[in-house]
């Protein structure tokens, strides 16, 4: 049982990791916009900036 | 205009930062060119008595720092304490206020801070930086809401063991391993997640009132306090119970409801901002040497030529000189099919340009567009009061007090017996009693409707309209641009021999172009694009205003007509025939030479409105200037059965006093043009037509797209209001005088309190919301 002693105080700290990843999810803008980019996949295109057009799909 | 773009360039402060936006930095609103953009001159007072009543402004502005409809009154008692601020009206559901001062007394730079000290911030309604603002609110409220989340449930992880082990399971250097775990994951929860409850209630115990957060604030501290001294000291007086997984869930749970009431309260009653903010921030102008480059919409000059491409909203009302495309003006005509545009078509600010690029030449720009008229009387609606809301707002205040005592009183009672059971039968009651929904019951109801009826082509300028809607038994039309249409057809013409009818249509309009008489313009219309002027020539024309027009042909153009031609009514022409206000005569010297029969043109959803109307039990009526044979030839064509003509706007209002003094309740429905002071005395008023001018119509109810249809929806969807702010009302009053007593006697743990006090919350919002969808009823 002793070894909840590690495995206790480990488990907050994985979970303010874990707080910290969503800090970044939430501030770089990732919940922004829930709507429009699963809607992206039906634009044409060529409205699209190059970049944004799906990795080429030959190779 | 620069002091904006400056102003927008500042960086922006992060939320909650509200000493930084010190007076120094409002003093950009005090040029005049700067309150212009977000006020409009203003004539009346109905609060203070005006001091000077020369220079008044209505200025609209968005509240940041309001989170409970409590706060309106002390928000508006603030603001009416500056001298020179003669009205102010703050409006909890939307977030918004409508402030009137004199230009001479104050400036916006003092009605703006003066709210500062009490913790609340006031930003321009049209200011471009609003939304940018309200982006990182949104970030900052999820990032909280996750924090505390997340917690929660590992929390309960740590908790688990004591719930389902037996005594004697775990052994105690264990299990204050697990509970030191849960008050480090604890710690975020109430100091990152909690602190807008801290700085709300902190905010309000510095200006000596209540408001929802503090009951809320003093729960969360008690059991944080009562649970930290269990785990550091479990010998200690405050007991060895610790509830932390309590905490964390009922903070969450507030949250959560909090969140999505905004989310909710942003989708429905965001109706009207999503009005207000339909303008784009920027657009192409095209530059003198032809190259188009953006600029801010607001550095445009009428006179500038713009491109919109396919998706953009145009700027300003004005042509399209180059490009075909199709455009979406449902919120401005409640037109909702997409409208065909050609090269030199107008067009309006505020609506969308849906199918191709196009290149607008501006005519008109900012307030006196039609999109801003329509804003403004949007944006006033927003922040009208019903008479439901205010005595709830009313209630509100009062009971909060109760709920203190109430919780104070529950704690010493069983203080003595167990302690514990104390503190946490006042902590719920703290948390479960819920006066928000008290609150906000009839305004997030009212402003839905609003939202709903603005996009179906009915603005709501007074929402106690809302109300009254309900009781409306009678209903009264004017005829003429009510239920017809304001231009006129041409129903036959008779002629002399020897003239044709073309010919005889072709001189009336050469007579008829000079005057904008209605029937001149409806002759004019009714010979439509096969009259060319000028193949005809008169000279000399004269109007004599109500009889006609008198014109000299110099040649013999049309064969067999010569000299002085007169066109008007019969005494005009000097013939004999009865007057008829419908029939017009041509004559020259020889006399008669042909006759017009003209004929009023017929709403096409006249009818229908009209028999729905019957259907719902309104009697309907018509009262019309017109001659009583005209009047009852429409009413017969409509099943109109109480008709009077030859109604003098005396006549009419005595008419409506009559009835009203039989106690019906009278819904009046003009053009709003010659029939305001009838629209003005009737319980419930609507205005139709384009011909008005929206910021004078009179009345209660504006219809810009004139569709009649909507009358009987309007009833309909209002009684659905009714019902919905009395569910509410209702709802709201019933939880608070279950849970509160439940919580007394200690019968409702913590988060169960959490949960039901957000539950209360959402479910008024939430059956708000199910009025922004119209019921078609047939």
């Amino acid at each position: 049982m002793d070894v909840l002693f590690l495995l206790v105080p480990l488990s907050v700290l994985l979970a303010l990791a874990v707080l910290g990843l969503l800090a970044w999810a939430v501030w770089s803008g990732q919940f922004d916009d829930m709507e429009s980019e699963g809607q992206r996949i039906f634009q044409d295109e060529t409205m699209n900036s190059p970049q944004k057009r799906p990795a080429d799909m030959t190779s | 205009m620069q002091a904006a773009v400056i102003l927008a360039e500042l960086p922006e402060p992060g939320p909650g930062a509200i000493p930084e936006n010190g007076p120094g930095r409002l003093a950009v609103f005090d040029a005049t060119e700067e309150w212009a953009t977000f006020s409009r001159p203003a004539e009346s007072t109905p609060g203070k008595a005006p001091v000077d009543t020369t220079d008044l402004w209505e200025s609209q502005v968005v509240v940041r720092g309001m989170h409970c409809a409590a706060c309106s009154l002390t928000l508006e008692q603030a603001l009416l304490a500056i001298p020179g601020v003669s009205a102010a009206r703050v409006s909890a559901a939307s977030q918004r206020a409508s402030i009137v001062w004199a230009a001479a007394l104050t400036r916006p730079s003092e009605w703006m801070a003066a709210p500062l000290d009490l913790g609340y911030r006031l930003l321009p309604a049209a200011d471009a930086f609003a939304p940018q603002h309200g982006r990182k609110a949104a970030q900052l409220a999820l990032w909280r809401w996750l924090v505390a989340g997340f917690c929660m449930m590992q929390v309960m992880m740590y908790a688990t063991p004591a719930y389902v082990a037996g005594p004697g399971d775990i052994t105690p250097d264990i299990q204050s391993l697990l509970r030191w775990a849960s008050w480090v994951l604890s710690l975020p929860v109430v100091f990152f997640s909690c602190a807008p409850f801290f700085g709300n209630a902190l905010r309000d115990l510095r200006q000596r009132r209540v408001s929802m957060d503090l009951p809320v604030a003093l729960g969360i501290v008690i059991i944080f306090a009562v649970s930290s001294a269990a785990t550091f000291e479990p010998q200690g007086r405050w007991g060895k119970e610790v509830y932390f997984d309590s905490l964390t869930m009922f903070v969450f749970f507030l949250l959560t409801g909090r969140w999505l009431e905004q989310r909710l309260r942003a989708r429905t009653a965001g109706a009207l901002d999503s009005l207000m903010q339909r303008l784009p921030d920027s657009v192409e102008r095209q530059q003198t040497h032809g190259g188009f480059e953006r600029v801010t919409v607001r550095r445009l000059v009428a006179g500038d030529v713009v491109r919109v491409l396919p998706g953009e909203a145009f700027p300003a009302d004005g042509t399209i000189v180059l490009g075909d495309t199709f455009v979406d003006e449902a919120l401005l005509t409640g037109e909702s099919r997409p409208v065909a545009r050609p090269l030199g078509a107008s067009v309006l600010a505020g609506s969308y340009n849906l199918s191709a690029a196009v290149q607008v030449h501006i005519e008109k720009i900012g307030e006196s567009t039609r999109y801003a008229q329509i804003v403004a009387l949007m944006a006033r609606a927003a922040v009208d009061k019903p008479q439901l809301a205010v005595q709830a707002d009313r209630v509100a205040k009062p009971f909060l007090g109760l709920v203190l005592l109430a919780a104070a009183l529950a704690a010493t009672y069983w203080w003595s017996t167990d302690p514990a059971r104390g503190l946490m039968a006042a902590v719920a009651v703290l948390v479960v009693t819920c006066p928000c929904a008290l609150s906000l019951a009839t305004p997030t109801a009212m402003l839905t409707s609003a939202g709903l009826l603005a996009r179906h082509g009915v603005l709501v300028r007074r929402l106690q309209a809302l109300e009254d809607l309900v009781s409306i038994d009678t209903l009264i039309f004017d005829k003429t641009g009510t239920l017809t249409e304001a231009r006129m057809g041409l129903r036959g013409v008779s002629t002399r021999r020897g003239v044709t009818a073309a010919q005889a249509l072709q001189l009336a309009c050469a007579l008829a172009q000079h005057s904008l008489h209605p029937l001149s313009r409806a002759l004019v219309q009714a010979a439509g694009p096969g009259f060319t002027p000028g193949t005809l020539q008169v000279f000399d024309v004269q109007e004599f205003a109500g009889q006609g027009l008198e014109g000299r042909l110099t040649d013999l153009p049309v064969p067999g007509v010569l000299g002085l031609v007169r066109l008007g009514s019969a005494q005009f022409c000097r013939l004999d025939g009865a007057h008829h206000s419908l029939r017009v005569y041509l004559a020259d010297a020889l006399g008669w030479l042909a006759g017009f029969d003209l004929d009023e043109v017929i709403r096409p959803d006249a009818h229908e409105a009209v028999s729905r109307l019957y259907k719902v039990g309104v009697e309907v009526q018509m009262l019309s200037g017109d001659s009583y044979a005209a009047a009852r030839r429409v009413a017969d064509q409509l099943g109109i059965k109480v008709v009077q003509g030859d109604c003098t706007p005396q006549n009419k209002l005595k008419h409506l006093q009559a009835l009203q003094q039989q106690g019906r309740k009278v819904l009046m429905v003009g053009d709003g043009l010659n029939d305001g002071p009838v629209l003005a005395r009737a319980h419930v008023s609507v205005a139709l037509g384009q011909a008005v001018p929206l910021a004078q119509a009179q009345s209660d109810l504006v219809m810009p797209g004139g569709q009649l249809l909507m009358l009987p929806n309007m009833l309909a969807h209002a009684r659905q209001t009714l019902r919905v702010v009395r569910q509410n009302l209702g709802w709201a009053a019933g939880y608070n005088l279950v849970c509160v007593p439940l919580a007394l006697m200690g019968w409702l743990p913590a988060w169960l309190a959490g949960l039901g006090m957000a539950l209360s919350s959402l479910l008024v919002i939430a059956n708000a919301a199910r009025l922004s969808r119209l019921k078609e009823k047939s």
